[in-house]
């Protein structure tokens, strides 16, 4: 597996940072760094899961849409944890495309499709894509449960 | 009751019993290797059209959306034949990802294979 981590800057604010191909067979160890990285920040095992997935989801979108399957391009996947927060980026070099921009309106059970996205909206407390110049960078937070 | 070959190891084992087939799929699913699993199954629908279709999800600790795709998939195969699909052993996370999914409301959800056949 084409997996870089970058040595972590000196900082007090937990942080992780992978360096992937867009090879769907990267999905699992990447989600389960940052499920490790989440249980670490101390969200609850079904937070710690709502963050995998939406992970996972997040990356095949970009495999499938702004890379149209391709599996040899970038992603870079990052978060940090500050203020009760995890900040995850997802950063791609494809098509900038808004996935959200071809979400129906309304999610019918009996098709496919769409359902990453949806898991991102129920799940994350913030899903929000920025095109870039060359790209689409993908933000999404989930604050941590009081207690 | 009689075993059904499969080949792929996510889907270790399946037998027919009656109209009915019941397999045990097992692993992570998702983009990864959802596709192995499409295959095999829509597959053996293609080749068994049973009536009832029970896939034992209690070695699935986790799958992802497509793995819900290939679920949907398999569901408007059997449909031709007006047959269903019934999931049974459900884990939190794949439990989780179906009631986002709303699935509960085309699939049959069972608390195991006993629950399922005997439906």
């Amino acid at each position: 597996m084409p997996l870089r981590k970058p040595s972590s800057p000196s900082t007090s604010v937990p942080r992780v940072n992978l360096n992937v191909t867009s090879d769907p067979a990267n999905l699992a160890p990447v989600r389960q760094s940052f499920e490790q990285f989440a249980i670490e920040c101390g969200f609850d095992a079904r937070a710690v899961g709502d963050i995998g997935l939406c992970i996972n989801e997040a990356m095949a979108n970009v495999t499938r849409h702004a890379y149209h399957g391709a599996t040899d391009r970038p992603i870079e996947v990052a978060a940090e944890y500050a203020n009760g927060a995890l900040r995850i980026t997802l950063r791609d070099w494809g098509t900038g495309e808004n996935p959200a921009a071809r979400l129906p309106a309304g999610h019918d059970p009996a098709r496919p499709g769409g359902l990453g996205l949806i898991c991102m909206r129920s799940l994350m407390d913030q899903v929000i894509y920025e095109p870039q110049p060359d790209g689409m960078r993908l933000t999404l937070i989930k604050k941590r449960a009081a207690g | 009751m009689s075993d059904i070959q499969t080949s792929s190891a996510l889907i270790p084992t399946a037998r027919r019993e009656g109209d009915s087939i019941v397999l045990c799929v097992r692993g992570e699913i998702d983009l990864h290797n959802s596709p192995e699993v499409r295959t095999e199954l829509l597959g053996m629908l293609a080749k068994n059209q049973p009536k009832k279709f029970v896939l034992n999800l209690a070695l699935v600790p986790y799958m992802d959306s497509s793995a819900v795709a290939v679920l949907v998939e398999a569901r408007q195969k059997i449909n031709k034949w007006g047959g269903k699909i019934y999931l049974t052993d459900l884990q939190p996370r794949v439990k989780g990802l179906l009631e986002i999914a709303r699935l509960g409301t085309i699939f049959v959800l069972c608390k195991d294979e006993a629950d399922a056949l005997s439906k």
